[in-house]
Protein backbone atom coordinates (compact mmCIF):
# COMPACT_ATOMS: atom_id res chain seq x y z
CA UNK A 1 0.00 0.00 0.00
CA UNK A 2 1.21 3.14 0.94
CA UNK A 3 4.37 2.52 2.61
CA UNK A 4 5.68 0.40 -0.54
CA UNK A 5 5.22 3.23 -2.81
CA UNK A 6 6.63 5.35 -0.14
CA UNK A 7 9.95 3.01 0.14
CA UNK A 8 9.94 2.46 -3.50
CA UNK A 9 10.34 5.77 -4.41
CA UNK A 10 12.90 7.04 -1.85
CA UNK A 11 16.50 5.08 -2.50
CA UNK A 12 17.66 4.32 0.61
CA UNK A 13 21.08 6.06 0.37
CA UNK A 14 22.44 7.95 3.35
CA UNK A 15 24.26 11.04 2.79
CA UNK A 16 27.33 10.15 5.00
CA UNK A 17 28.74 13.83 4.67
CA UNK A 18 26.26 15.19 7.21
CA UNK A 19 26.62 12.95 10.09
CA UNK A 20 28.93 13.53 12.89
CA UNK A 21 31.97 12.63 11.80
CA UNK A 22 31.97 14.62 8.81
CA UNK A 23 30.41 17.53 10.19
CA UNK A 24 33.44 17.55 12.83
CA UNK A 25 35.83 17.86 10.06
CA UNK A 26 33.97 20.54 8.51
CA UNK A 27 33.91 22.73 11.75
CA UNK A 28 37.77 22.45 12.19
CA UNK A 29 38.01 23.45 9.00
CA UNK A 30 36.07 25.98 9.07
CA UNK A 31 37.66 27.31 12.41
CA UNK A 32 41.66 26.75 10.52
CA UNK A 33 40.19 28.86 7.89
CA UNK A 34 38.62 31.88 9.94
CA UNK A 35 41.39 31.80 12.30
CA UNK A 36 43.38 32.09 9.40
CA UNK A 37 41.78 35.44 8.04
CA UNK A 38 41.39 37.18 11.55
CA UNK A 39 45.89 36.71 11.30
CA UNK A 40 46.05 38.02 8.09
CA UNK A 41 43.22 40.58 8.57
CA UNK A 42 46.12 43.48 8.05
CA UNK A 43 46.93 41.72 4.30
CA UNK A 44 44.63 42.98 1.55
CA UNK A 45 41.96 40.43 0.42
CA UNK A 46 42.62 39.50 -3.21
CA UNK A 47 40.44 35.99 -3.67
CA UNK A 48 36.75 35.52 -3.67
CA UNK A 49 35.30 33.56 -0.99
CA UNK A 50 31.58 33.39 -1.57
CA UNK A 51 28.43 35.40 -0.74
CA UNK A 52 30.56 38.78 -0.85
CA UNK A 53 33.79 37.72 1.06
CA UNK A 54 36.76 38.51 0.47
CA UNK A 55 40.37 36.70 1.75
CA UNK A 56 43.87 37.61 1.07
CA UNK A 57 45.67 35.23 -0.80
CA UNK A 58 47.97 33.70 2.22
CA UNK A 59 44.61 31.79 3.12
CA UNK A 60 43.96 29.95 -0.16
CA UNK A 61 45.04 26.27 1.18
CA UNK A 62 42.74 26.82 4.38
CA UNK A 63 40.01 27.77 1.96
CA UNK A 64 40.58 24.75 -0.26
CA UNK A 65 40.50 22.82 3.08
CA UNK A 66 37.33 24.56 4.19
CA UNK A 67 35.55 23.92 0.55
CA UNK A 68 36.62 20.00 0.63
CA UNK A 69 35.35 19.34 3.74
CA UNK A 70 32.36 21.09 3.37
CA UNK A 71 29.03 20.92 1.49
CA UNK A 72 28.69 24.56 -0.66
CA UNK A 73 25.53 25.45 0.67
CA UNK A 74 26.96 25.20 4.41
CA UNK A 75 30.26 27.13 2.95
CA UNK A 76 28.02 29.86 2.12
CA UNK A 77 26.12 29.74 5.51
CA UNK A 78 28.89 29.96 7.07
CA UNK A 79 30.77 33.23 5.64
CA UNK A 80 27.19 34.42 5.76
CA UNK A 81 27.23 34.19 9.39
CA UNK A 82 31.46 35.34 9.53
CA UNK A 83 30.50 38.20 7.73
CA UNK A 84 27.33 39.44 9.44
CA UNK A 85 29.68 38.74 13.14
CA UNK A 86 32.69 40.98 11.69
CA UNK A 87 30.24 43.95 10.49
CA UNK A 88 28.93 44.08 13.92
CA UNK A 89 32.52 43.85 15.58
CA UNK A 90 32.99 46.47 13.52
CA UNK A 91 30.14 48.63 14.17
CA UNK A 92 31.02 47.85 17.91
CA UNK A 93 34.86 48.84 17.21
CA UNK A 94 34.12 52.15 14.90
CA UNK A 95 31.74 53.75 17.39
CA UNK A 96 34.84 53.87 20.21
CA UNK A 97 37.58 55.24 18.02
CA UNK A 98 35.21 58.00 15.92
CA UNK A 99 34.31 59.86 19.87
CA UNK A 100 37.98 60.52 20.91
CA UNK A 101 39.05 60.26 24.70
CA UNK A 102 36.46 60.53 26.83
CA UNK A 103 36.27 62.57 29.46
CA UNK A 104 36.11 60.78 32.10
CA UNK A 105 34.03 61.82 35.45
CA UNK A 106 37.10 63.45 37.76
CA UNK A 107 36.56 63.17 41.37
CA UNK A 108 34.51 65.81 42.82
CA UNK A 109 36.23 67.86 46.07
CA UNK A 110 33.91 70.39 47.66
CA UNK A 111 36.26 73.20 48.82
CA UNK A 112 34.33 75.52 50.78
CA UNK A 113 35.91 78.87 51.04
CA UNK B 1 -34.08 44.31 30.88
CA UNK B 2 -34.38 47.39 28.85
CA UNK B 3 -38.14 47.14 28.82
CA UNK B 4 -38.74 46.41 32.27
CA UNK B 5 -36.58 49.68 32.95
CA UNK B 6 -38.56 52.36 30.75
CA UNK B 7 -41.77 50.65 32.32
CA UNK B 8 -40.57 51.69 35.81
CA UNK B 9 -38.91 54.81 34.71
CA UNK B 10 -42.25 55.83 33.33
CA UNK B 11 -44.58 54.73 36.53
CA UNK B 12 -41.45 57.34 38.47
CA UNK B 13 -42.70 59.84 35.74
CA UNK B 14 -46.19 59.82 36.52
CA UNK B 15 -45.72 60.21 40.03
CA UNK B 16 -42.90 63.44 39.44
CA UNK B 17 -46.43 64.91 37.36
CA UNK B 18 -48.42 64.63 40.09
CA UNK B 19 -45.60 65.90 42.15
CA UNK B 20 -44.72 68.78 39.95
CA UNK B 21 -48.51 69.46 39.53
CA UNK B 22 -49.05 69.99 43.35
CA UNK B 23 -45.65 72.17 42.69
CA UNK B 24 -47.99 74.69 40.15
CA UNK B 25 -50.68 75.09 42.28
CA UNK B 26 -48.23 76.33 45.61
CA UNK B 27 -47.05 78.44 43.34
CA UNK B 28 -49.33 81.09 41.21
CA UNK B 29 -51.31 81.43 44.46
CA UNK B 30 -48.40 82.55 45.91
CA UNK B 31 -47.73 85.16 43.11
CA UNK B 32 -51.48 86.33 43.21
CA UNK B 33 -51.08 87.53 46.60
CA UNK B 34 -48.18 88.96 45.71
CA UNK B 35 -49.59 90.81 42.65
CA UNK B 36 -52.54 92.20 44.46
CA UNK B 37 -49.96 93.41 46.89
CA UNK B 38 -48.38 95.26 44.59
CA UNK B 39 -51.79 96.23 43.00
CA UNK B 40 -52.53 98.35 45.83
CA UNK B 41 -49.35 99.83 46.89
CA UNK B 42 -50.04 102.53 43.87
CA UNK B 43 -50.09 103.85 40.12
CA UNK B 44 -45.70 103.71 39.24
CA UNK B 45 -46.02 99.71 40.21
CA UNK B 46 -48.09 98.65 37.46
CA UNK B 47 -44.79 98.51 35.04
CA UNK B 48 -43.55 96.52 37.86
CA UNK B 49 -46.30 94.20 38.58
CA UNK B 50 -46.04 93.32 34.70
CA UNK B 51 -42.24 93.35 34.30
CA UNK B 52 -43.05 91.32 37.61
CA UNK B 53 -45.00 88.53 36.02
CA UNK B 54 -43.04 88.15 33.03
CA UNK B 55 -39.89 87.24 35.39
CA UNK B 56 -41.74 85.00 37.28
CA UNK B 57 -43.58 83.50 34.31
CA UNK B 58 -39.95 82.69 32.97
CA UNK B 59 -38.56 81.86 36.52
CA UNK B 60 -41.80 79.32 36.53
CA UNK B 61 -41.01 78.14 33.21
CA UNK B 62 -36.94 77.49 34.01
CA UNK B 63 -38.14 76.32 37.52
CA UNK B 64 -40.74 73.95 35.91
CA UNK B 65 -38.07 72.33 33.96
CA UNK B 66 -35.78 71.98 36.11
CA UNK B 67 -38.43 70.45 38.38
CA UNK B 68 -38.84 67.73 35.68
CA UNK B 69 -35.42 67.09 35.16
CA UNK B 70 -33.59 67.12 38.44
CA UNK B 71 -35.83 64.50 39.64
CA UNK B 72 -35.73 62.32 36.51
CA UNK B 73 -32.12 61.94 36.55
CA UNK B 74 -31.67 61.30 40.28
CA UNK B 75 -34.40 58.45 39.68
CA UNK B 76 -32.30 57.46 36.39
CA UNK B 77 -28.94 57.31 38.30
CA UNK B 78 -30.52 55.27 41.57
CA UNK B 79 -32.17 52.62 38.93
CA UNK B 80 -28.59 52.54 37.27
CA UNK B 81 -26.81 52.17 40.98
CA UNK B 82 -29.79 49.48 41.62
CA UNK B 83 -28.80 47.35 38.32
CA UNK B 84 -24.72 47.34 39.16
CA UNK B 85 -25.03 46.83 42.61
CA UNK B 86 -27.23 43.86 41.37
CA UNK B 87 -25.33 42.38 38.62
CA UNK B 88 -22.21 42.72 41.14
CA UNK B 89 -24.38 40.06 43.04
CA UNK B 90 -24.88 38.20 40.18
CA UNK B 91 -21.51 37.72 39.05
CA UNK B 92 -19.89 37.23 42.64
CA UNK B 93 -17.73 34.46 43.74
CA UNK B 94 -17.62 34.81 47.33
CA UNK B 95 -13.53 34.63 48.32
CA UNK B 96 -11.73 31.49 48.44
CA UNK B 97 -13.82 29.57 46.72
CA UNK B 98 -14.20 29.42 42.35
CA UNK B 99 -13.11 27.91 39.71
CA UNK B 100 -9.21 28.00 40.03
CA UNK B 101 -7.90 25.88 37.17
CA UNK B 102 -9.97 27.46 34.60
CA UNK B 103 -7.31 30.67 34.91
CA UNK B 104 -3.56 28.81 34.15
CA UNK B 105 -4.71 26.84 31.29
CA UNK B 106 -3.02 28.91 28.05
CA UNK B 107 -5.60 29.89 25.37
CA UNK B 108 -3.30 30.13 22.73
CA UNK B 109 -3.73 28.80 18.83
CA UNK B 110 -4.73 25.29 18.72
CA UNK B 111 -1.51 24.28 17.35
CA UNK B 112 -1.14 20.20 16.83
CA UNK B 113 -3.41 17.58 14.73
CA UNK B 114 -3.19 14.17 13.55
CA UNK B 115 -0.49 12.85 11.08
CA UNK B 116 0.53 9.69 9.76
CA UNK B 117 4.31 9.16 8.77
CA UNK B 118 6.96 6.64 8.34
CA UNK B 119 9.69 6.06 11.12
CA UNK B 120 13.13 4.95 10.79
CA UNK B 121 11.99 1.62 10.60
CA UNK B 122 9.71 1.92 7.97
CA UNK B 123 6.84 1.23 10.23
CA UNK B 124 3.64 3.44 9.99
CA UNK B 125 3.60 5.81 12.70
CA UNK B 126 0.24 8.26 13.72
CA UNK B 127 -0.31 10.44 16.37
CA UNK B 128 -2.36 7.47 18.18
CA UNK B 129 1.34 5.62 18.73
CA UNK B 130 1.70 8.61 21.23
CA UNK B 131 -0.93 8.60 23.43
CA UNK B 132 -0.37 8.56 27.04
CA UNK B 133 3.45 9.55 26.97
CA UNK B 134 4.59 12.75 27.16
CA UNK B 135 6.45 13.55 23.98
CA UNK B 136 9.14 16.18 22.93
CA UNK B 137 8.93 16.96 19.43
CA UNK B 138 11.50 19.27 17.08
CA UNK B 139 11.35 19.80 13.50
CA UNK B 140 14.55 19.65 11.50
CA UNK B 141 16.30 17.81 8.89
CA UNK B 142 19.93 15.77 9.02
CA UNK B 143 21.54 18.63 6.61
CA UNK B 144 21.57 21.48 9.09
CA UNK B 145 25.00 23.19 9.30
CA UNK B 146 24.70 24.14 12.65
CA UNK B 147 21.44 24.66 14.49
CA UNK B 148 20.55 21.45 13.92
CA UNK B 149 22.32 19.29 15.45
CA UNK B 150 22.88 21.79 18.58
CA UNK B 151 19.20 21.43 19.33
CA UNK B 152 19.00 17.33 18.89
CA UNK B 153 22.13 17.89 20.68
CA UNK B 154 20.09 19.57 23.20
CA UNK B 155 17.00 17.68 23.24
CA UNK B 156 18.96 14.51 23.69
CA UNK B 157 21.08 15.30 26.90
CA UNK B 158 17.39 17.11 28.28
CA UNK B 159 16.00 13.32 28.12
CA UNK B 160 19.22 11.90 29.68
CA UNK B 161 18.70 14.78 32.43
CA UNK B 162 14.92 14.01 32.62
CA UNK B 163 15.84 10.26 33.11
CA UNK B 164 18.61 10.54 35.55
CA UNK B 165 17.75 12.98 37.33
CA UNK B 166 14.32 13.64 37.63
CA UNK B 167 13.16 9.64 36.81
CA UNK B 168 10.29 10.72 34.26
CA UNK B 169 10.24 9.46 30.77
CA UNK B 170 9.72 11.56 27.86
CA UNK B 171 9.84 10.26 24.73
CA UNK B 172 11.72 12.63 21.59
CA UNK B 173 10.74 12.61 18.47
CA UNK B 174 12.51 14.41 15.02
CA UNK B 175 10.59 15.26 12.60
CA UNK B 176 11.85 15.92 9.18
CA UNK B 177 11.24 18.76 7.30
CA UNK B 178 12.85 18.00 4.04
CA UNK B 179 11.78 14.35 3.44
CA UNK B 180 13.37 14.05 -0.05
CA UNK B 181 16.67 13.72 1.29
CA UNK B 182 16.07 12.87 4.61
CA UNK B 183 14.99 8.89 3.84
CA UNK B 184 14.60 6.66 6.98
CA UNK B 185 18.01 5.02 7.21
CA UNK B 186 19.44 8.66 6.89
CA UNK B 187 17.47 9.43 9.66
CA UNK B 188 18.35 6.08 11.74
CA UNK B 189 22.42 6.59 11.00
CA UNK B 190 21.93 10.43 12.22
CA UNK B 191 20.18 10.00 15.21
CA UNK B 192 21.69 7.31 16.38
CA UNK B 193 25.00 9.58 17.05
CA UNK B 194 22.80 11.25 19.25
CA UNK B 195 20.52 9.13 21.29
CA UNK B 196 18.90 5.96 20.12
CA UNK B 197 15.18 6.69 21.68
CA UNK B 198 15.07 9.84 19.69
CA UNK B 199 12.16 8.59 17.00
CA UNK B 200 12.52 9.85 13.57
CA UNK B 201 10.11 10.31 11.44
CA UNK B 202 9.69 11.30 7.94
CA UNK B 203 7.14 10.33 5.08
CA UNK B 204 5.83 11.68 1.70
CA UNK B 205 6.23 15.88 1.54
CA UNK B 206 2.03 15.86 1.16
CA UNK B 207 2.05 14.23 5.05
CA UNK B 208 5.42 15.87 6.23
CA UNK B 209 3.54 19.54 4.85
CA UNK B 210 0.43 18.92 6.34
CA UNK B 211 1.98 18.20 9.62
CA UNK B 212 3.74 21.22 9.38
CA UNK B 213 0.53 23.15 9.04
CA UNK B 214 -1.05 21.67 11.56
CA UNK B 215 1.61 22.52 14.08
CA UNK B 216 2.56 26.17 12.56
CA UNK B 217 6.28 25.36 11.38
CA UNK B 218 7.64 27.68 8.68
CA UNK B 219 9.94 25.65 6.75
CA UNK B 220 11.25 27.06 3.39
CA UNK B 221 14.25 25.83 1.08
CA UNK B 222 16.76 28.39 0.50
CA UNK B 223 20.18 28.49 -0.76
CA UNK B 224 18.98 25.91 -4.16
CA UNK B 225 21.79 24.82 -6.26
CA UNK B 226 19.97 21.57 -7.29
CA UNK B 227 20.53 18.96 -5.16
CA UNK B 228 22.44 20.97 -2.50
CA UNK B 229 20.38 23.45 -0.42
CA UNK B 230 19.66 24.62 3.24
CA UNK B 231 15.72 24.74 4.72
CA UNK B 232 15.21 28.09 6.57
CA UNK B 233 12.58 27.05 9.78
CA UNK B 234 11.16 28.20 12.97
CA UNK B 235 13.25 25.84 15.11
CA UNK B 236 11.08 25.04 17.69
CA UNK B 237 10.73 22.66 20.07
CA UNK B 238 7.10 21.22 21.27
CA UNK B 239 6.13 19.37 24.02
CA UNK B 240 2.88 17.52 24.05
CA UNK B 241 1.35 15.96 26.84
CA UNK B 242 -0.11 12.46 27.37
CA UNK B 243 -3.19 13.79 25.67
CA UNK B 244 -1.76 14.46 22.42
CA UNK B 245 -2.12 18.04 23.04
CA UNK B 246 0.63 20.54 22.94
CA UNK B 247 1.30 21.92 26.11
CA UNK B 248 4.65 24.52 25.58
CA UNK B 249 6.52 25.77 22.75
CA UNK B 250 10.48 25.97 23.70
CA UNK B 251 12.69 27.97 21.27
CA UNK B 252 16.66 27.96 20.53
CA UNK B 253 17.72 30.08 23.65
CA UNK B 254 16.72 27.44 25.99
CA UNK B 255 19.50 24.48 27.10
CA UNK B 256 19.40 21.04 28.36
CA UNK B 257 18.81 22.10 31.92
CA UNK B 258 16.64 24.70 31.77
CA UNK B 259 14.68 22.88 29.20
CA UNK B 260 14.65 19.95 31.72
CA UNK B 261 13.19 21.73 34.36
CA UNK B 262 10.56 23.14 32.17
CA UNK B 263 9.61 20.17 30.91
CA UNK B 264 9.51 18.50 34.24
CA UNK B 265 7.43 21.93 35.51
CA UNK B 266 5.27 21.25 32.90
CA UNK B 267 4.56 17.65 34.09
CA UNK B 268 4.03 18.41 37.73
CA UNK B 269 1.51 20.78 36.90
CA UNK B 270 -0.71 18.83 34.32
CA UNK B 271 -3.24 16.94 35.95
CA UNK B 272 -3.47 13.09 34.35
Amino acid sequence: MALEAYASRNPDTVHADVLSKARQACYKARDAFYACLDKESNKRPTEIASVGLLYPSECKNSRAEFDKHCRASWVKHFDRQYCRNRRVQRLLDDKDSRRGPLMLPQPYTFKSS
Amino acid sequence: MPISRFLFFSSKRSSTQQALNLLKRCGPSKRIQSCNYTKSSGGFSNGKTRAHSVTSVETQASRSWAVYAVPAALLGFAGLATLVHYNDERRAIPKGQGNKSSGNTVKGPTIGGPFTLVDTENRIVTEQNFHGKWVLLYFGYTSSPDVGPEQVQIMAKAVKLLESKYNSEILPVFVTIDPQRDNPSQLRAYLNEFDSRIIGLTGPVSAIRQMAQEYRIYFKKVEEEGDDYLVDSSHNMYLMNPRIEVARCFGVEYNAEELSEAILKAMISTPT
